[in-house]
């Protein structure tokens, strides 16, 4: 009984010191073990794919269409943000994906 | 009742424009065109500047100034000063005590230390000053053809003659480009019987103007998108930005509605 | 008699309704080289006991290309329109992406924006931006920049084209940690638009001038919205009330008063 209690204990120590941790460690400690900070998440999603915009042209349609939709999905990730943050991202996000929009519309109306 | 009425309307529009335009602000031919400018001259000490046009327009077309040095068409909006003069700007732009016309240095504006101070900012800076005029008007429109209005002289007639040659272009400022062609006649139609619609002719506006004098600040491109009244152009608007101040008065009413109705 | 008298009457009206008038018909000033461009911003400044910033155009697009600050910075293309707080400039976004006392622009750290203490050393540094209507001498001289740089007539009197394509200027494209890494811009091909009415020579636009300044998303759809060639007029009376073509050549590009650099494509 003893031997399972402390065992509980150390278990809950060690979860308690991994949550702690969070703020002591930095991000790049976590990434480099493998395991990705949410934060960062959606600026990698951001750039993965508004890196696209100056070679839209060269992009299927079906290919525009599933960018303009992780723009649509991404927006609430960054409605979420501090305020600054939340006007610029916005405004960015928005010239991106319109201008997917855009192109694909072209497209489709040749 | 009919004739009556024709000839109430007809006499009211002449006590308007002929109150608004020739007869009340009729000024002797070698004031007409005369503007004055004091935004920043009391602060310097010096009487505001009397400009007249007469000069000017005899030697540079109203484009070179109001386009390519990029003078506003209304006393005091410019807003110039004497370190934008001495900058090579609006009046700096040929007064610079550098370039030339006709062989001759045109005389510097605003210098920094002028030797004999009050005497050369007077040139300029003559308002309520009795100070005689270097170009004598006089002698000057002698020889030029004549008009009733204005000036008293029929600039357009001087310009075909060959009689003022005004310069379309200034080293270092202007930059030749190719020109446009002329847009056709246009009239404009009076929405009254008593008198005829205006043909207006838009080469001989392009004579002094180019295009970008008139347009877009003071017509729209488009025909038909701004409707004005004459009591508009006696105010000083479209038209009446130059032909009221510097260009042939209202007054000359033939000049515009040149078929008789009556 | 009565029919005299309210024509007299309607005479007089209209002579008071056109003195009350004071719109359009007139030729204003036009802006002088160093003056274009400016664009003066009072979102909070005059709240916070500030004179309203002062930004000129010239110098930056000197340096960075429109699309750096007007996409990847995310500026509005109007005064006012990005509603910067001094927050932000601290925290590093708008004026603060540059303007952070770190970043090497022509080997010189570039002014830090906003401060939280002010006064002292800090109240010069705020003036430097918050000058309108206060004689603060600029940090740079308008005439000597543009002594080297070749000429065009109106606008700044610059050539900004020919200054990028012959090497005078080199304006950046790319901030670290700002902008994305992209690959090379697929470039559309020149459009010529023939006027409707006037008998003006045909447009002749070229996508290449423009992107190299400007990417692509800055113009489409926001300012460009037209899918289809031809499906979509566009009025010279709206591009000189700052729509379409106008949004940049009636206040920072040059300026429309220039008809040939556009009509150029003469019949």
């Amino acid at each position: 009984m003893r031997k399972k209690i402390a065992y509980c204990v150390f278990i809950l120590a060690a979860a308690a010191a991994l949550v702690c941790s969070v703020a002591v460690f930095p991000d790049n400690a976590f990434r480099s073990a493998g395991i990705a900070c949410a934060q960062d998440d959606w600026k990698a999603e951001f750039e993965d794919i508004c890196f696209r915009t100056d070679d839209s042209l060269s992009l299927t349609n079906e290919e525009l269409r599933r960018l303009v939709s992780r723009c649509d999905a991404l927006k609430p990730r960054i409605e979420k943000l501090d305020e600054t943050e939340r006007k610029v991202f916005l405004q960015r996000l928005r010239m991106c994906r319109d201008l997917f929009a855009f192109v694909l519309e072209s497209q489709e109306k040749k | 009742m009919k004739p009556t009425l024709k000839t109430f309307a007809v006499a009211a529009c002449f006590l308007i424009f002929a109150a608004g335009s020739g007869a009340r602000e009729r000024v002797p031919p070698q004031t007409y065109g005369r503007v004055i400018i004091g935004n920043h001259s009391a602060g310097a000490g010096l009487a505001p500047v009397v400009f007249d046009h007469w000069l000017h327009r005899a030697r540079y077309t109203c484009r070179l100034c109001h386009v390519d040095i990029g003078f506003s068409m209304k006393a005091g909006a410019t807003n110039i000063t004497a370190a934008t003069n001495r900058q090579g700007f609006h009046c700096g732009a040929c007064h610079d005590g550098k370039r030339r016309y006709d062989g001759k240095i045109i005389f510097a504006s605003c210098t920094e230390s002028p030797v004999g101070k009050e005497a050369l900012c007077d040139r300029c800076h003559a308002w309520r000053k009795n100070i005689a005029h270097e170009n004598d008007f006089k002698a000057f429109a002698e020889k030029l053809p004549k008009d009733v209005f204005g000036n008293g002289i029929s600039w357009e007639a001087a310009e075909k003659s060959g009689q003022v040659r005004p310069l379309d272009f200034l080293e270092g400022v202007s930059l030749k480009r190719p020109a446009l062609k002329a847009q056709k006649d246009v009239s404009i139609e009076a929405n009254v019987t008593w008198i005829s619609d205006v043909v207006f002719s838009h080469k001989k506006h392009a004579v002094w103007n180019g295009c970008e004098v008139c347009h877009p600040d003071i017509f729209p491109i488009k025909r038909g998108e701004k409707k004005y009244t004459m009591l508009e152009i006696d105010e000083g608007e479209y038209c009446g930005v130059c032909h009221g101040k510097v260009a042939f008065p209202l007054a000359s009413c033939e000049k515009c509605h040149t078929r008789p109705t009556f | 008699m009565k029919k005299m008298s309210f024509l007299f009457l309607c005479v007089l009206v209209c002579a008071g309704i056109a003195a009350a008038q004071s719109q359009s018909g007139m030729k204003k000033r036009r802006p002088l080289p160093y003056e274009y461009g400016k664009v003066v911003i009072n979102n909070y400044s005059e709240k916070a006991g500030f004179a309203s910033v002062v930004f000129d155009h010239w110098v930056h697009r000197s340096k960075f290309t429109c699309r750096l600050c007007h996409v990847d910075i995310a500026f509005a293309m109007k005064g006012g329109g990005t509603n910067i707080r001094a927050a932000d400039n601290m925290n590093g976004y708008y004026c603060g992406a540059c303007h952070n006392g770190k970043l090497i622009i022509d080997k010189t750290a570039v002014f830090e924006a906003c401060a939280k203490k002010l006064g002292g050393e800090n109240g010069r540094r705020c003036e430097r931006c918050h000058s309108q209507g206060k004689n603060v001498k600029p940090e740079r001289d308008f005439m000597e920049f543009a002594s080297r740089l070749p000429k065009e007539r109106f606008g700044n009197g610059l050539n900004w084209e020919k200054a990028e394509a012959d090497g005078y200027i080199k304006p950046l494209d790319f901030l670290e940690s700002v902008s994305i890494r992209k690959p090379a811009l697929a470039v559309p091909k020149e459009m010529f638009f023939e006027p409707k009415g006037a008998e003006m020579p045909d447009i002749i636009f070229s996508h290449k001038k423009h992107t190299v300044w400007n990417g692509c998303e800055l113009c489409h759809p926001e300012i460009f919205v037209s899918v289809k060639k031809g499906s979509r007029k566009y009025s010279m009376e709206e591009i000189f009330e700052g729509k379409y073509c106008g949004v940049c050549h009636n206040a920072v590009a040059f300026p429309l008063l220039d008809c040939q650099r556009c009509h150029s494509k003469q019949v």
